[in-house]
């Protein structure tokens, strides 16, 4: 059951007629950029706005599935669609490796944990020749004259408008499955959790279970973005996928649109990466930082006066509304009861 | 109710979207010119150019702009004392009827993400040909792009050895990479032992952990393996250390319990700062140390340690000591001393060179189809009176088969050319005299 049915297919109306509306690259370039990091936000958002679990460490199964793709296709030559799947099964194993002792950790505690996680996962991948270590790798570019069915194949586009509908469809998927699971049964024991671990293990909840089992599915959704970027990309290495500043950007778009709601990454995402591309565009090439100052200052102005994010600003908006509706109504009943 | 959230949604994409998409602009003049009218009445010709003009590399990404505007003064203007220099005595590119050079300048912010972004964003505004980007992690990405649209993209200074190995049709590199690199600080030391019995064997590596540092450092173990162990070197140790790295106090205790003869260094400008220091408080004395291309050859390295940084020595394209014998050279670097306050250094000369054969190509191409141009990169030698080697030609990887650089060292707060012999002007200081020494 998805609420807010309404909005949610405005959003995938719109953002479906936007390549049909321009043929910019900048544009879809920010679309797909922000539809990926919005899914990225969904899936983080499952394991720390549900289940209150706040992760750090989020790049460590982007990479895993960017990498399992690259390396398969780089290697064997095997479709990124079965890497793509493939990346999620093992993120998703190594989340319950990671996770199973980290989940004894609570607070601030587990955050660290997920940090050191991703930082190690780094490190491993730095020093694997198998996956060329630091110097990354290059994905092989198919002909430029191969036909759409082989483009297809390979997830290789000379066009931004096939990528904005792979990932479209990617995040209309995530976002149906988060809003199904957050008014599932399972959403409330998430909810439960998150707000009082030992009531919720007292109604007979497992609390690590449940924790368990979401961030396995946060994870599989994390690396199918990963294997998407890496062939939108053309090229990864440890440094870029394994970043912290990858995880802080999921981390920043979600808390900036507003954690604990579906929409809150879409909404963060819609206003992190078009106006982090739009700033660099507009005055990056000037050298003198600007851009990064303003996108910098708006960040602080967000956080500062609107803290729930902005999602917390609609509602606001929404209430107020409500109640608008309500007095208006009211008015018409005083006047006919005269 | 619902359909004002919706609206708000809406709202927030569309405005963030068009923002963002509305500077991406109107084609540059060259775009607009067809097929059939390319060779003829063309008033400019727009390239690209992507650099770290923000971020962590933004100092050196800086001049390396500079150094790009003094090509395109070059090119656009009238230069007789610069006679020898393509394209620098006609104003604009003369088989396209004097057509003015015009480079579009992007920031990449050391992101290979936004490499790719605003690599594809020049290519829609009509760039012919693309130039950058300084950290390879960045090139990587924007030549794929490039690629991908059958755009030349013609890297000055980066320097990993993988950019020419992915079998990429539209890519060159004039650097030298950190694979010849290597060999070449390894013939040097054989140099320095044969001629002024300096006794290095043993060599430890102190490298960055990213991308150039790892690269640079599997270099040293190849060639260790492959030929220089047979000749007498041992790799003792390595000793990487984080990019964000504040104090390397540890490093430097490593490296001095190694006691190599020799330290090779994968460092940027600010690391490298602090090992010098660090080494004199530690009192490290080894016989030598080479740099990769990097922080060394900032001449920042000379302004901020002062006698300090004496008798260091690394790879590069340019020494202010070949001047006086290289005359194009000077007034280059004299317009470039105009715009920065500072001497080139070899990064900068080396992006000033991609800007050079990039225009001088799409000159002999007479057209701006990118196949066009792309084949003339590919068969052509091109004349480079501002290097050394005096020119620059392309093996089929497409990487720079004449040398560009020569090994340097710091003397008295100068750069000077050591090695080759042929090309040096001073006699390297072997072995680094002691800090209680100096």
């Amino acid at each position: 059951m998805v609420r807010n049915k309404k909005i949610l297919l405005i959003i995938i109306a719109i953002l479906a007629l936007i390549p049909i509306i321009t043929k910019s690259k900048a544009v879809l370039n920010a679309v797909i950029l922000l539809l990926i990091f919005a899914t990225l936000g969904e899936a983080w958002n499952l394991i720390t706005g549900f289940a209150g679990q706040t992760s750090f460490g989020h790049a460590a199964f982007f990479g895993i599935g960017a990498y399992t793709s690259a390396v398969l296709y780089y290697r064997y030559g095997i479709t990124p669609w079965i890497g793509l799947i493939l990346g999620g099964i093992i993120a998703a194993a190594v989340a319950a490796i990671m996770s199973y002792p980290c989940f004894k950790l609570k607070g601030h505690y587990f955050a660290v944990a997920t940090l050191a996680v991703a930082e190690i996962i780094k490190q491993i991948f730095v020093s694997w020749k198998y996956v060329e270590g630091a110097t990354g790798i290059s994905i092989p570019i198919i002909p430029r004259s191969s036909d759409f069915i082989k483009r297809l194949f390979y997830l290789q586009f000379n066009e931004k408008t096939p990528w904005v509908y792979i990932c479209l469809v990617m995040f209309t998927a995530v976002i149906i499955l988060c809003s199904y699971l957050e008014n599932s049964k399972m959403g409330y024991y998430l909810k439960a959790i998150r707000e009082s671990h030992e009531v919720a293990e007292s109604i007979g909840i497992n609390p690590t279970n449940y924790k368990l089992y979401t961030m396995l599915i946060s994870a599989f959704i994390s690396a199918i973005c990963g294997s998407i970027y890496a062939q939108y990309i053309l090229y990864i290495d440890p440094f870029m996928m394994f970043s912290l500043d990858v995880s802080m950007k999921i981390v920043l778009l979600t808390v900036l649109g507003g954690v604990g709601n579906v929409f809150g990454p879409i909404i963060g995402a819609s206003i992190f990466i078009p106006l982090s591309e739009f700033t660099r565009i507009k005055l990056g090439g000037s050298g003198t930082g600007v851009d990064l100052m303003i996108y910098g200052l708006l960040i602080i102005l967000i956080t500062c006066y609107q803290p729930k994010g902005v999602i917390g600003i609609v509602q606001k908006l929404a209430e107020r509304s409500k109640k608008a509706n309500i007095g208006g109504e009211g008015k018409i009943e005083a006047t006919s009861g005269n | 109710m619902k359909l004002k959230l919706a609206l708000l949604l809406v709202a927030i994409m569309l405005i963030t979207s068009v923002m963002a998409g509305c500077s991406s602009g109107q084609p540059a003049a060259s775009e607009t010119t067809t097929e059939g009218e390319q060779s003829a009445n063309v008033e400019k010709v727009t390239i690209g150019a992507i650099l770290p003009l923000t971020g962590g590399a933004a100092a050196t990404g800086v001049k390396l702009r500079a150094a790009m505007e003094v090509a395109q003064e070059i090119i656009n203007g009238e230069y007789a004392d610069l006679a020898n220099v393509p394209l620098a005595k006609e104003a604009g590119l003369p088989n396209l009827g004097n057509a003015k050079l015009e480079i579009i300048f992007a920031d990449h912010q050391g992101n290979p993400e936004m490499a790719k972004s605003e690599a594809e964003r020049l290519i829609e505004q009509g760039v012919v040909g693309l130039v950058g980007a300084y950290q390879s992690s960045a090139t990587k990405p924007a030549s794929q792009s490039a690629e991908q649209y059958g755009i030349p993209f013609v890297a000055g200074s980066s320097s990993s050895a993988a950019l020419t190995e992915r079998g990429l049709n539209y890519f060159v590199r004039i650097a030298p990479n950190d694979d010849i690199e290597t060999a070449m600080f390894f013939d040097y030391l054989i140099h320095l032992n044969e001629k002024y019995n300096a006794g290095i064997k043993t060599v430890a590596v102190a490298y960055i952990d990213n991308e150039f540092g790892v690269h640079a450092k599997e270099m040293v173990e190849k060639w260790v393996k492959e030929k220089y162990g047979a000749l007498g070197f041992e790799l003792v140790g390595v000793v990487p250390y984080a990019v964000d790295v504040t104090n390397v106090d540890t490093e430097v205790q490593q490296i001095k319990s190694l006691n190599a003869d020799a330290i090779f260094h994968a460092s940027y400008i600010a690391d490298i700062t602090m090992f010098v220091n660090k080494y004199k408080e530690f009192n490290v004395n080894p016989k030598a140390v080479l740099n990769y291309c990097g922080g060394f050859q900032d001449t920042q390295f000379v302004i901020n340690l002062g006698n300090d940084g004496d008798y260091f020595a690394g790879g590069a394209a340019f020494s202010a000591d070949k001047l006086a014998d290289m005359p194009e050279l000077a007034v280059i670097n004299e317009m470039y001393k105009a715009k920065t306050g500072a001497d080139l250094d070899g990064p900068a000369l080396e992006e000033f060179a991609s800007v050079m054969v990039l225009a001088e190509a799409i000159n002999i191409a007479g057209s701006l189809d990118g196949d066009a141009i792309m084949d003339v990169i590919k068969k052509t030698e091109f004349k480079a009176p501002y290097f050394a080697t005096g020119a620059i030609k392309f093996d089929s990887k497409g990487q720079n088969e004449i040398l560009a650089s020569y090994v340097v060292q710091t003397q008295n707060k100068e750069y000077r050319a050591v090695y080759p012999v042929d090309i040096a002007t001073v006699e390297p200081v072997v072995p680094i005299p002691e800090w209680s020494k100096r």
